[in-house]
């Protein structure tokens, strides 16, 4: 830690507080800039639904970057979880007649509920093992909603009402936007108090850390019910806007899209893998034709072999992410380095 | 209702679960009070409660006997089966399989012809594990790879019989998967990546989408399909209806499965990999090279897979994206059999194989007893996962 105390020291151009305030103003900067964008696209209903489809990735990556990354509890039912919130917020409204938020509360729950039996299963799986167990978990999930099809409408998908009659796409970006975030709230809360740190403790060395106190047990399947909520809220809340949801949604490789993007953005970081999985989708919406020079080309499914490649080549040579990198430089290295040199201070005058 | 009680199903659909429960619960603690060996209990336990309930339960719980044969968990487990074939024909009386013997010895010798194919995706997967100790989330993408290599290579040549498509997709496949592992497994094991095991998940994870995806760009998403060995239509010995064009698949898969036992058993190659597989350091010690036998494993694993796959595109139907349910499938099987074992995987390969027959063939709802085909093996592997993690053959974590 104070490898270089030295410089340590002359690193420091700002008190701590001005470093703070500097977060917060970026953070602030950050959401303004996302409340006033809407003033500046043309707001078609195409844009916006990309845009807002885009917070949603946002909510999904970021939460599993709090499950994987921070936690070490690498699952890869995240999809499943957030197709399980929209079908039952779905099922019921279509069959009881309820109002969207009751099924949006509802589906909230049975995800929190499934995310609780997978935690209380999963708590002697080690990684890999915990890997496959989810994989399964999510395929069986789908394959039982497309063979269904009398209850699920199979693959053609469950209709869901609109949040409310007539709603406009404007709206509906601020609502994914506020649970966006609402979610990253809650999750860089529950990141920086003392749970985080359990999880972190559990994530590098278990044992240690239940030798050191840590009730394990415990706050592995708190931290999967606590995701489970927040995607299953996600889920019921998005697929009310999209207004359909197919099983093929669950698919693993839609899955894996989400983590590509929570590792390209840093797997660690909770704002990075958010923005991570903005920017991704974004461009990769973008990307979908291009015109180099007058010639029109059509990337298809070219530009998700790119994205494969980029993940692993991030994995490899930036084991932290690329954009986490910068999150860091830009809001939180001052603030770190200011607590590390001021603990090495007092420990250096210590006997 | 007929030739069931309903009191019988009942038992088994509420009784059971919970005796299951307790079974799986309570058994591993009274063997760990009384100092015994509690690996085999969680399994045992279960399934004896599943299936027999308190008579099964309660004689383990006072005598505690030792677990080590095989009948303590095959006999519940083939009861289990049976009771789960009693609860279908209850619910359907009329199913072929119920009325139907013929039907059934078909759909029987179809999942074992199958799961010799399964067998030897699930080898190359379990070899993978054993000398890397990770597991390769890119194997379905190789196996899909095979399929589309061998295709194209018959529309390439013309006019030969799809099988001279398997050697070609094995050697491409292999050369894929060793320039993979020398790029960006080896440094994992040359301590140049942190946090090895997750590293080790994604990378490979990472590697299968952009196979996919690749590939999806360069076919497109239409199905495809090489021409059969031999020929289409069926043969009719005894009570079997046989498809020489699957018995043909079948037979590959079993004269490739031979060949790697014999390298893996008798030849040099082999005994090195399996040092390796052993303990590292005392395999570099007497002068083999762990490096070179990691990328050796990882590039016959995937040789594997890609043979699999080239030896069924002339059966099914190919896609894009039909890695994903083959690899899931393979997980169940390396996870039922053992990670890590061979025998576990040709074992477990056939088990699956069965019971992905049997369960589409015999659910009571036979237009979506396909459906569920993959979901029956997906059951087996969660209950193998919770009950016991290192499978029938694996070696004690």
């Amino acid at each position: 830690m104070s490898d270089h105390p030295v410089r340590a020291h002359r690193r420091i151009t700002l008190p701590l507080k001005q470093a703070r305030v500097q977060r917060w103003v970026g953070v602030a900067v950050l959401v303004t800039l996302l409340l006033l964008s809407p003033l500046y696209l043309n707001q078609s209903p195409y844009q916006m639904g990309v845009v807002t489809g885009a917070f949603f990735y946002a909510i999904l990556a970021s939460s599993w970057s709090l499950l994987a990354g921070v936690a070490g509890q690498f699952s890869f039912a995240h999809m499943a979880l957030a197709g399980i919130g929209a079908y039952s917020a779905g099922l019921l409204g279509r069959d009881l007649g309820t109002s969207p938020l009751t099924g949006i509360i509802a589906g909230t729950l049975a995800a929190g509920f499934v995310g609780l039996v997978i935690g209380l299963l999963c708590l002697r799986l080690r990684a890999a093992y915990l890997a496959l167990f989810t994989i399964a978990f999510s395929e069986i999930v789908r394959i039982i909603l497309l063979t269904e099809f009398q209850y699920t409408e199979g693959t053609n998908g469950l209709q869901l009402a609109p949040l409310y009659e007539g709603i406009t796409p404007l709206a509906e970006y601020y609502v994914t936007l506020g649970l966006l975030l609402v979610s990253m709230a809650v999750m860089y809360w529950i990141s920086s108090s003392r749970f985080g740190l359990f999880l972190r403790a559990m994530r590098e060395d278990q044992e240690a850390a239940a030798a050191m106190g840590v009730n394990v047990v415990r706050y592995k399947v708190l931290i999967f019910v606590v995701t489970s909520l927040i995607v299953g809220l996600a889920g019921a809340v998005f697929y009310h806007q999209v207004r359909i949801i197919t099983p093929n949604t669950m698919e693993i490789l839609q899955m894996s899209l989400i983590i590509a993007m929570a590792v390209i953005g840093g797997m660690e970081s909770l704002l990075g893998a958010a923005i991570g999985a903005f920017l991704s989708r974004i461009s990769l919406e973008l990307l979908r034709e291009i015109n180099i020079l007058g010639i029109h080309i059509e990337l298809g499914a070219w530009r998700y072999a790119a994205f494969g490649l980029l993940l692993m080549f991030t994995l490899r040579f930036a084991q932290n992410g690329l954009l986490y990198p910068i999150i860091d430089r830009l809001f939180m290295r001052r603030v770190r380095e200011e607590t590390v040199s001021a603990r090495a201070q007092t420990a250096e005058v210590e006997p | 209702m007929t030739g069931i009680h309903p009191a019988l199903a009942i038992w088994l659909m509420l009784a059971g679960p919970i005796w299951a429960g307790i079974g799986a619960w309570g058994l591993p603690r009274v063997y760990r009070r009384k100092g015994l060996d509690d690996s085999r209990a969680r399994l045992v336990g279960g399934l004896g409660g599943l299936t027999m309930g308190p008579l099964m339960v309660v004689p383990l719980w006072l005598l505690t006997p030792e677990l080590k044969a095989w009948y303590w968990a095959g006999i519940p487990g083939m009861l289990a089966a049976l009771q789960l074939y009693a609860l279908f024909a209850a619910m359907d009386p009329k199913n072929l399989c119920v009325t139907n013997p013929q039907y059934v010895a078909n759909q029987l010798s179809s999942g074992l012809t199958i799961g010799f194919i399964y067998a030897l995706m699930a080898v190359g997967l379990t070899l993978i594990y054993s000398v890397q100790g990770i597991i390769s989330f890119a194997h379905g993408q190789f196996y899909m790879l095979g399929g589309y290599i061998s295709y194209d290579f018959l529309v390439l040549v013309g006019d030969v019989n799809p099988i001279v498509g398997v050697p070609v997709a094995g050697l491409v496949t292999m050369l894929i998967g060793f320039v993979f592992e020398r790029l960006f497994l080896r440094p994992m094991h040359l301590g140049h990546v942190e946090r090895t095991g997750e590293y080790a998940i994604l990378i490979t994870f990472g590697f299968g989408f952009f196979l996919q995806y690749t590939v999806l760009a360069a076919v497109g998403p239409f199905s495809q399909k090489a021409k059969p060995y031999l020929g289409m239509g069926s043969v009719q010995i005894g009570p079997l209806n046989l498809i020489p064009n699957r018995l043909v698949a079948a037979a590959i898969g079993v004269v490739l499965i031979v060949v790697l036992l014999y390298v893996l058993n008798r030849t040099w190659l082999g005994k090195a990999l399996r040092a390796v597989s052993m303990d590292k350091q005392a395999a570099a010690v007497v002068g083999i090279n762990p490096l070179t036998m990691n990328t050796l494993a990882f590039g016959i694993g995937t040789m594997l897979a890609g043979m699999s796959g080239a030896a069924l595109i002339p059966v099914f139907t190919w896609v894009p994206w039909v890695g994903g349910p083959a690899a899931t499938r393979s997980y169940v099987i390396i996870v039922l059999g053992g990670m890590g074992s061979v025998p576990g995987a040709l074992v477990g390969g056939l088990i699956i194989g069965l019971v992905e027959a049997m369960g589409s063939g015999c659910y009571p709802d036979p237009s979506k007893g396909a459906a569920y085909k993959t979901a029956f093996g997906l059951i087996i592997f969660a209950i193998m996962l919770l009950l016991r993690p290192t499978g029938l053959f694996g070696r004690e974590l």
